[in-house]
């Protein structure tokens, strides 16, 4: 995205209520129209079929919400992030709603790379009595099934407050370990407060950090 | 009220695309305190729904009404049908999640032959008795329209009434007719009574079916019950549309839909009048939005929604007087900015082209003919005024502009075809290749693609082929096998449809009251889904007819001479039985007619009938737009 003549606006928004529910592809399309309803000045590419110059930030899964997702947004000309700011959210449905707007330096990281380790906190249908982690997950990908190691992925130990699990999460070059797929395991594995099954009811990426 | 979102939402962590079911999207409106509610209802999935325009129009208008408030409900996917009846959770409405049998009234829009069992399927999920004679006060009136209501029959006892025609003004004026008659307590039979008196409304109970004998001897099928129902109901025409603005309310989905761009109408009606189109027939006559009020309208759409392309709607864009115009001023207006401008329905000549470039800018897809006939001598019967060499400088056009790949869509199973006029698409194909290659670089000759698509004519009600039978499904297999051994090099492909499917739209767009049953018994028998192939199960369908004891091959095969009375001839569209005769007469002599909005008029019965006329934004001419020359000069 490196264009010195481009001014880098980094957006900050929320992925939550229903809409979490929305997939990466369907979230990127609705704030590619919210960029294009708010009259900002988005800068198009070159080349035979002209689009937006706007980056996603990492995917979050089907039915995980987020509090501080991120996109960058290349403009032809400065507008003050405040005011861009308000014309995003003039335009947006209020459960994709922009948080923050700034400038980041053209050579900076993409967005989709610059923030790995990702905190989740979600929400079960009980309270844990004994939490297991297992130690590997299998899991298909494009029709192989691979095993992965849960340990090398976990950035610290995961906590456990009465219905309310949170860990964080690194993303490898190799690959990643799906914060939906390591709780579906977490639950099938340890044990409720009423001995029933537990089950996710609502998961939430709550931050993004570097490295 | 009920609001069954916290029944719904669990279910959607298993959904597949629960995108479909969740309502909020953008530009969305909920008059959650309206009175009077209607739900607005397409017989198949959010994908194919949401972008139908007939529902964008509609509740855009019922919402415009003080006192009332519409909402939108489309069919679950398959899979999700069966969950919500394993849950025992109603069909909802997306905007209030509110279960179906709750509105006042319930309006479906009939979009093709192949809807029926859904509509079955939805009312069945909604918990709503799926006969109107089963309908109780307290149940909502459940209403069609579309373009299938122009044949109600195979559909009339699951309706309370029907929509006949352009609902712009008429479903309004029913609703309020309801709201009101509700309001005074009165039956629903007084009131679906009431609705009869309202132009363009149909309502099939209040009518006795007759048997053929009856029929043919009374000059029509239905017996009115009653004193001062109509005999024959006449479609309503929205005399507005060229005045009305193209812009208006747009919800933007999340979910990828069919479609999934702004679309403004910038006319309604064709007048081409290729003898086997419903379309052609059901929308006269032709109205044009002016160049100004679509260049607005696509400005104002494209910032309120968003989206990043735009298509310009309409049974025939290019015949549209102002279209040069209208594609290089909305080219300037969206300059810079991404914006992809898409104009349907090619018309088949050197000018179609040069308004396609106009659009297309460095990327080159396919383009799309439809040459419908191999031969001139099939092409002059079913009045699709195109000849050969029309065809050829449309591809000598597109390939020197730098298209590669051209689709051509053909029609099996016209009347009087024959086996010559099925290799003459061999050859027209394979002599459009030839012409392609030669107008391409010789080093780029390797990419040119061209492919036939051949569909089998399912005779449609109120044209002038509505006599004619349909071929079995294996004439049809051995006609396309035909076809494919006609055509000899390697780089024309031919893609068909199923002629299954094919001969189930014959029965529904010609069948009489009695297919209705059938219907109902096929969904019984576990039909659903019927347009999607992996769905499409022709042993319900086949059993269905034979328990009702209905024939199928009959209703879609026979074919009758021009005086024998049809099923649906209680149901007009303006446009007069002697016409159709009459083109049915000239077809079988080989004669054309032409368009009226070029020539003269063809006393089709249509302005005449329903006090209305073809409204132009500026006159025709044959060679394309008036604004070419100007465009051309820019």
């Amino acid at each position: 995205m490196s264009d010195p003549r481009l001014f880098r606006l980094r957006v900050t928004f929320a992925k939550q209520g229903r809409l979490a529910l929305l997939s990466h592809l369907e979230v990127a399309r609705a704030l590619e129209r919210a960029v294009r309803r708010s009259g900002l000045p988005f800068a198009v590419s070159q080349g035979f079929s002209p689009h937006m110059r706007i980056a996603f930030g990492a995917a979050l899964p089907v039915g995980v919400g987020g509090t501080s997702e991120i996109f960058d947004l290349l403009l032809t000309d400065y507008v003050a992030p405040a005011r861009a700011l308000c014309a995003l959210q003039a335009k947006s449905a209020s459960d994709l709603m922009p948080s923050a707007c700034r400038y980041v330096e053209p050579q900076a990281p993409a967005a989709s790379v610059a923030f790995p380790v990702g905190t989740y906190v979600a929400q079960l249908t009980d309270e844990v009595r004994e939490l297991t982690v297992p130690k590997e997950v299998r899991v298909v990908r494009k029709k192989k099934e691979k095993t992965l190691v849960v340990g090398e992925f976990l950035r610290q130990e995961v906590e456990v407050a009465g219905n309310e699990v949170r860990f964080a999460l690194e993303s490898k070059p190799s690959g990643s370990l799906r914060p939906d797929v390591l709780m579906r395991e977490i639950c099938a594995a340890s044990v409720s407060a009423s001995g029933e099954a537990l089950r996710v009811l609502a998961m939430t990426r709550t931050a993004q950090d570097p490295a | 009220m009920t609001n069954l979102w916290s029944r719904v939402a669990p279910l959607l962590a298993d959904a597949e695309r629960p995108a479909r079911y969740l309502n909020h999207e953008f530009g969305c409106v909920y008059k959650e305190d309206a009175p009077f509610r209607f739900c607005m209802v397409y017989p198949d999935t959010y994908e194919l729904g949401q972008a139908n325009q007939a529902v964008r129009i509609l509740v855009n208008r019922v919402n415009a009404e003080r006192g009332m408030g519409a909402e939108r409900a489309f069919l679950p996917a398959p899979a999700f049908c069966d969950t919500l009846r394993d849950e025992g959770v109603a069909l909802f409405s997306l905007e209030g999640c509110r279960p179906l049998a709750e509105f006042d009234v319930i309006g479906v829009t009939l979009p093709h032959e192949l809807a029926a069992t859904n509509i079955l399927e939805a009312l069945d999920l909604a918990g709503i008795p799926l006969r109107a004679d089963a309908r109780r006060d307290g149940d909502p009136i459940v209403v069609a329209g579309g373009p299938c209501a122009f044949n109600p029959e195979p559909y009339a006892p699951f309706f309370d009434a029907f929509n006949i025609g352009e609902g712009e003004e008429m479903l309004v004026e029913g609703l309020r007719l309801v709201r009101d008659r509700q309001d005074a307590g009165a039956s629903r039979r007084e009131i679906v009574r009431a609705l009869a008196d309202v132009g363009g409304w149909y309502v099939p109970s209040l009518y006795r079916w007759r048997g053929e004998d009856e029929a043919q001897e009374a000059g029509s099928w239905i017996e009115p019950l009653c004193a001062g129902v109509p005999a024959v109901v006449e479609k309503r025409v929205f005399e507005g549309f060229a005045q009305s603005p193209g812009w208006e309310p747009n919800i933007v989905p999340f979910a990828e839909v069919v479609h999934d761009r702004l679309n403004v109408e910038i006319l309604r009606g064709c007048a081409r009048g290729c003898r086997f189109c419903q379309a052609g027939m059901m929308y006269r006559p032709v109205r044009e939005r002016s160049a100004d009020n679509v260049v607005e309208s696509v400005v104002t759409g494209l910032a309120e929604t968003g989206y990043d392309e735009v298509s310009l709607t309409s049974l025939s864009s290019t015949d549209h007087s102002q279209i040069a115009e209208i594609l290089t001023r909305i080219n300037a207006a969206c300059k810079g900015r991404g914006v992809r401008v898409s104009v349907p329905s090619q018309r088949l000549d050197s000018f179609g082209v040069e308004m396609a470039e106009l659009v297309a800018g460095q990327k080159k897809g396919g383009l799309t003919f439809a040459p419908e006939a191999g031969t001139q001598r099939l092409r002059d019967v079913i009045n699709k005024n195109v000849t050969e060499e029309d065809l050829f400088a449309a591809v000598d056009a597109a390939f020197a502009a730098g298209w590669r790949r051209c689709k051509l869509y053909f029609m099996i199973g016209l009347p009087t075809e024959t086996d010559e006029d099925v290799k003459g698409i061999a050859s027209l194909a394979q002599r459009a290749y030839d012409r392609a290659k030669a107008a391409v670089p010789p080093d780029q000759r390797g990419s040119v693609r061209l492919s036939v698509s051949v569909a089998v004519f399912v005779p449609k009600a109120q044209t002038p082929f509505q006599w004619d039978g349909q071929i079995t499904p294996e004439e049809t297999l051995r006609r396309i096998q035909l076809l494919r051994n006609s055509v000899k090099y390697k780089a024309v492909d031919v893609n068909w449809h199923d002629p299954k499917t094919s001969f189930v739209e014959a029965v529904m767009s010609r069948g009489g009251r009695e297919v209705a049953a059938v219907v109902e018994e096929a969904w019984r028998r576990g039909a659903r889904f019927d347009a999607w192939t992996e769905c499409f199960d022709e042993d319900a369908w086949r059993g269905a007819a034979e328990a009702c004891g209905v024939d199928p091959e009959a209703v879609a095969q026979t074919t009758y001479p021009t005086d024998y009375v049809m099923p649906w001839s209680h149901v007009s569209t303006g446009v007069s039985v002697r016409f159709l005769a009459l083109e049915r007469k000239r077809a079988a002599e080989g004669r054309t007619t032409e368009d009226c909005t070029f020539g003269r008029c063809s006393a089709c019965g249509a302005c005449p009938a329903l006090d209305a006329g073809n409204e132009l934004a500026q006159p025709r001419t044959s060679g394309g737009s008036n604004a070419r020359k100007e465009a051309a000069d820019e």
